[in-house]
């Protein structure tokens, strides 16, 4: 590749680290209260699991800008941070977890495929990787998924509310970065992200279809998409940096 | 597929690396079968410590804990090589041939006798 997009790969950086460290966190705070011993280990140890990408891409953005990973991470103001909406909803119930990430877990699987093989070495050898972990995660979410709308009672009826909650922010992973032309431009990228949004529809629809769950609408301000977090993350956010705030600049 | 059932128990055996055997890992409480791999997964594979698992309804297990097969009442113990007192026999056939036991380590002193 010619010259690398820097401005352009660092935007990219910053939104999938901030939603794999956002869902991480969100998700581990099932640890301790999931619905069985087994799930909750589950879920801990996916949620970690996501942490553990997120501190792969803030390694990558922290190399491409020359600055330190743990600071990209922690040291931001809320209203910097690039995650998508879908993921600013709060904890919720159980079925609101499911619901996210088996929304999540699916548009990031469009995106990654995107990114395979694309012109960034660092990026593409780990999106590899990520491709490798991320289909347990959709086995295991796709599998709760099954069987909280298979019932005819309380399941069925929270994921139903779950997924009206969520409908309108579903489709934010895919919310245009600024400037994605360069990426596409450099080989990175494979499609721009509307583009993107189509294939994961496509992806979905059998899914939605055979489960009788309503397809999420398109954002209403796809522009908006990963701005504007709102409370629920400004508790999220108080949650995840009250250690490091607590002495700032100490070595941990 | 059926609503969300009761727990069952299910067994998990793991293969630590290639070659190994199976072994005995510990068992998870799940519903169904698939969401019982996706806990052995987590509870006996989450740290690359297996390369393979094998996950069985404790219930299709066939179980044989009947003493009278088991253990059974009258003397066994000529059914043991234990009977055979092979280890004199041994010797003395080295003595003839020269050779040591295999494996055996070299001799500090000669045996008085």
């Amino acid at each position: 590749m010619a010259v690398v997009p820097k401005v352009a790969l660092g935007e990219l950086l910053r939104s999938m680290a901030d939603d794999e460290f956002v869902i991480g966190f969100s998700d581990s705070e099932w640890t301790g209260i999931a619905p069985i011993l087994e799930e909750d280990i589950a879920m801990s140890s996916l949620a970690q699991d996501e942490i553990g990408h997120a501190a792969a891409l803030y390694g990558l953005l922290g190399t491409l800008l020359d600055e330190d990973p743990d600071a990209l991470a922690y040291d931001r103001r809320p209203q910097e941070y690039r995650h998508c909406r879908l993921l600013d909803h709060g904890r919720g119930d159980w079925a609101m977890a499911i619901a996210r990430r088996y929304l999540y877990d699916s548009a990031d699987a469009v995106r990654l495929e995107a990114l395979a093989g694309g012109a960034w070495e660092p990026l593409a050898d780990l999106v590899g990787k990520l491709i490798r972990e991320e289909r347990y995660h959709r086995m295991h979410v796709g599998a709760w998924l099954e069987r909280l709308a298979h019932d005819d009672g309380e399941a069925r009826t929270r994921l139903l509310v779950a997924l009206r909650q969520l409908q309108h922010d579903a489709a934010t992973v895919f919310a245009p970065l600024p400037d994605e032309v360069a990426l596409i431009e450099a080989g990175i990228l494979a499609a721009p992200m509307p583009e993107l949004e189509g294939r994961w529809r496509q992806a979905i629809g059998p899914t939605f279809a055979e489960l009788d769950l309503p397809m999420p609408p398109a954002a209403a301000q796809p522009e908006r998409g990963r701005l504007d977090h709102g409370d629920a993350f400004d508790w999220l956010w108080r949650e995840f940096t009250s250690v490091r705030r607590s002495e700032p600049g100490v070595s941990w | 597929m059926p609503a969300a059932t009761e727990l069952q128990a299910w067994e998990v055996f793991r293969q630590e690396k290639d070659g190994d055997p199976m072994r005995h890992g510990g068992s998870v409480m799940a519903p169904d079968a698939e969401l019982a791999t996706h806990y052995a997964r987590e509870l006996f594979g989450r740290r690359q410590e297996s390369v393979r698992l094998w996950v069985v309804r404790r219930g299709d297990i066939h179980d044989v804990a009947d003493p009278d097969l088991l253990q059974p009442p009258l003397d066994r113990s000529f059914k043991k090589p234990g009977g055979y007192l092979m280890r004199d026999k041994l010797a003395a056939a080295r003595a003839i041939s020269g050779e040591s036991k295999p494996g055996a380590r070299p001799p500090r002193r000669t045996p008085s006798t």
